[in-house]
């Protein structure tokens, strides 16, 4: 499909942070010049010294980047701002607060304009749990973040680290293939927003079902304040070998200290993306699934509290 | 001053419980000037001119029904497809007879193909369901014409199957499509978002003006055709108002138009949210200028809960569906909720979409809140379609005064295909509980949501008091209710659901004169046969207006 515009969608429940999220990315200097689609303008802030031009269901502004509103029909929507001239360089679709966002991803395929770039889901730390309980939400906000490829656990400064690594854990049990990284205000980096999500090549981990892992293996979440040697952490998972199902979260490392990296580790393989500049809560958060007859949690905390030493 | 108009009959059913039988009734000016007697309306006889109209003389008058619930925008659009549909749909200009089985459906899209004779006219027929048309593909619609474009709409909407042609006619490109997860090039099947990929080929031919307004034409000869002289539009716009409402006035706003339309406004503007319900509010009060003598805005709007009954998208309490998928809710509950209030303050009828009983429930969760916040008595907190409930909800609905206005449709097409096939027997049963409402006293009415049930309140009465499945069992009796309740379920009912009751909805003095003409006494009828009265036409505004 060369030439098909990439397609971000932005999902996560109301009040998860999506429109400032939003806010940055049309106000933000990533140099591109996106086409973003939104829900409802009413909310969107953007700095009226950029607008260039407002008609009706679209805003253009001096940075290359348009607005545009959905206003009931994606397709039409997405069609509009592909047909623009120059078109968009990338599209980011935000999905309604009750959306599925696979269900909205899907709407960027079966056109040759586009290509599915990845699903981003915001959960709000202080209170996805709660809602997820919710008798009338909590299907919604479970399947959401089931959905996701990339989570963004936003607003990590109203909760505590032991409430992030929780959260952080109970997001890794619902959404296994998801990459998880922390966000303060919606801040993220853009590379990591606006990359691919999920490489086909190599399809998320299918070791188990959701949430019967948690019987069948063992977890551990651990936080720490110090930044890790990048070698040191890589080694570590190594020697865990085909013990380790899967590890999540993110870390700061001594070589980007002023950075949060995602880590996203399944079987043999690691990756260390690029992170957002660093949000609030702990520097480091990550949540291991091990296999039962494996190093155990203690053990392997142990090793992680050395790691900082 | 006009002369008056007196018509005879063998009976009137005034459904005025001071008064509920009568054999004339004096009208002038298209209003009840009394009803009664030949010899107690003499003192008006007396004084003004008058004649006496004995063409009603064998014949039942009823006030002239209500569909408190029903869309014409979208029946424009439908309308003019080819109905195969499982059961039966009596239209104006057609009985699509039912059509089960799959041999059954492909003869009769054969049928349709081989009468048509423009060869380039493509063939779009709504009304194909898996249940009971057995599973339908791209192939097997090459097998109706390799040359004419053959596309089966889905009776829910959410779905189509396409042919070749069709799918060269919508200018599609395969390779596009096999990448498509919802789209299968193979079967020609296109589901949910792929949907909207077959709908924007289809969408010049589909909304073309022409197509739209001659859609129109059909549905005012629909609406006559059930007996109606009142109906409610129960979400405007559609779409696009300023596309619609210029072909409604052209087609609606006329002389010969025998009935008047309610305009009930979405609460919401698509997409507007949290923090924007004063704009809302005001969006909705500024249509209230366009009110005309037929097409008519009221202080009424119309929110949304959960998803689509026939899509199975209601929102279920446990224990949800049997294959446990959920269902959608169409905005977040907070903007309903904060909608919801807002409209409450400014003294709005409240309409609520709501299909499941975890819909219902946060209907009733914000309803509780706003009573207790800021009281109000006579509000018409309407809950629409009420597919799913349970009993306990139904004294809470009784409890805040709310009121229920219920597609009692869903029992007879969707009983034992739900029971089956989604939420089991008892649920599937207790679908539409209206003897539960009677026991509590809640004021309800019937509706069509036309074209999610036929436009025919005979039909919606005769599902009310047999709870008849298609297979001719009954389901849930407890629930059925008797005439009674049911023509006051389609006349003075739902006017009151409509805050139109001191206006129509039954024959009394001062009213509008809005009749039906029926051929049969209901009351006298077997109920078996309630659907099968004929009807002869309506009288609106004093107006006779033969079938």
């Amino acid at each position: 499909m060369p030439g098909a515009i990439p397609v971000t969608v932005v999902g996560g429940y109301l009040g998860a942070g999506k429109t400032t999220l939003i806010n940055h990315l049309l106000n933000g200097g990533h140099g591109r010049r996106l086409a973003v689609l939104v829900n409802d303008f009413g909310e969107i802030n953007i700095d009226a010294r950029l607008i260039a031009r407002h008609d009706g269901a679209t805003i253009a502004l001096s940075n290359g980047c348009v607005c545009c509103s959905i206003a009931g029909d994606l397709g039409a929507a997405l069609k509009q701002v592909a047909a623009g001239r120059p078109a968009p360089d990338h599209i980011v679709v935000e999905a309604s607060g009750v959306a599925d966002p696979a269900r909205t991803a899907n709407y960027a395929r079966g056109w040759p304009e586009f290509r599915p770039q990845g699903i981003v889901v915001l959960a709000d730390a202080e209170t996805v749990r709660e809602r997820a309980g919710d008798k009338f939400v909590g299907g919604t906000v479970r399947r959401q973040i089931a959905a996701a490829e990339l989570i963004v656990l936003n607003k990590t400064d109203l909760a505590d680290a032991g409430q992030l690594s929780a959260t952080a854990e109970w997001l890794a049990a619902l959404s296994p293939a998801a990459s998880i990284v922390p966000a303060l205000h919606g801040q993220l980096d853009w590379a990591q927003l606006l990359g691919p999500q999920r490489d086909a090549a190599d399809p998320a981990p299918q070791d188990d079902s959701d949430g019967d892992h948690l019987a069948l293996h063992a977890t551990l979440s651990w936080t720490g304040d110090v930044p890790l040697d990048r070698r040191r952490f890589a080694d570590l998972l190594t020697e865990l070998g085909p013990t380790l199902l899967r590890c999540k979260g993110w870390l700061r490392l001594l070589d980007m200290p002023t950075q949060s990296t995602a880590v996203q580790a399944a079987g043999q393989r690691l990756d260390l993306s690029s992170g957002p500049t660093a949000g609030g809560g702990p520097a480091n958060c990550l949540v291991f699934v091990l296999r039962r007859d494996g190093i155990a949690p203690e053990d392997l905390r142990r090793r992680l509290d050395g790691l900082a030493d | 001053m006009t002369e008056i108009t007196v018509y005879t009959a063998r009976r009137i059913h005034t459904m005025n419980p001071s008064l509920p039988q009568a054999t004339a009734v004096a009208v002038r000016d298209g209003m009840i000037l009394e009803v009664g007697t030949l010899e107690t309306l003499q003192p008006w006889l007396d004084a003004h001119p008058h004649r006496i109209d004995d063409r009603f003389a064998g014949k039942i008058l009823l006030p002239g029904f209500i569909d408190p619930h029903l869309h014409p925008t979208l029946a424009a659009i439908l309308l003019p497809c080819h109905f195969i549909t499982a059961m039966e749909w009596k239209l104006p200009d057609r009985t699509a007879a039912p059509v089960r089985g799959h041999n059954a459906y492909l003869d009769r899209l054969k049928e349709i193909e081989e009468a048509l004779t423009d060869p380039a006219e493509p063939l779009v027929t709504w009304g194909y369901h898996k249940i009971w048309h057995g599973t339908v593909t791209r192939e097997i619609l090459n097998g109706i014409s390799r040359d004419r474009p053959v596309v089966a709409w889905q009776r829910s909407f959410h779905e189509i199957v396409a042919n070749d042609a069709a799918i060269d006619w919508m200018g599609l490109d395969r390779d596009e499509l096999a990448r498509h997860p919802q789209i299968d090039p193979d079967s020609g099947r296109f589901y949910e978002t792929g949907l909207s990929v077959a709908f924007a080929g289809m969408q010049d031919y589909l909304l073309s003006p022409e197509r739209f307004r001659h859609g129109l034409q059909l549905t005012k000869q629909a609406v006559h055709f059930g007996g109606h002289t009142t109906i409610g539009d129960m979400a405007v716009p559609l779409m696009d108002l300023e596309r619609e409402w210029p072909a409604l006035l052209d087609v609606i706003e006329r002389e010969d138009t025998p009935f008047r339309v309610q305009m009930v406004p979405r609460g919401v503007s698509r997409g507007g949210g949290l923090g924007r319900e004063a704009e809302n509010l005001a969006e909705v009060q500024a249509l209230a200028g366009r009110s005309s003598h037929r097409l008519q805005f009221h202080k009424g709007v119309k929110l949304f809960t959960d998803g689509g009954f026939y899509a199975e998208l209601m929102q279920l309490l446990p224990p949800g569906f049997i294959d446990g998928h959920e269902g959608e809710w169409l905005m977040p509950p907070e903007v309903f909720e904060g909608l919801a209030r807002t409209y409450w303050n400014a003294g709005y009828r409240i309409h609520v979409h709501c299909t499941g009983d975890l819909g219902v429930e946060l209907a009733l969760d914000v309803l509780e809140k706003l009573q207790f916040e800021r009281p109000r008595f006579n509000h018409r907190f309407t809950i629409e379609h009420f597919g799913v409930s349970t009993p306990e909800q139904v004294r809470r609905v009784a409890d805040l005064g709310a009121l229920v206005s219920a597609n009692i449709y869903y029992v007879h097409e969707l009983g034992e295909a739900y029971w089956q096939h989604s939420i089991g027997h008892e649920r599937a049963s207790q679908m539409a509980r209206l003897g539960s409402l009677a026991r509590h006293d809640v004021t309800f009415a019937l509706h069509s949501d036309f074209t999610m049930a036929p436009a025919l309140p005979l039909n919606s009465a005769w599902v009310a008091v047999n709870r008849t499945g298609e297979s001719g069992a009954v389901l849930g009796p407890e629930e059925r209710i008797d005439v009674e309740r049911a023509m006051r379920a389609i006349t003075i009912d739902a006017a009151y659901i409509l805050g139109m009751e001191h206006e129509i909805g039954s024959i009394r003095g001062g009213k509008k004169a809005d009749f039906t003409v029926l051929e049969a006494d209901p009351f006298e009828t077997p109920v078996e046969a309630l659907k099968d009265i004929p009807i002869w036409g309506t009288v609106f505004e004093g107006r006779p207006a033969p079938l």
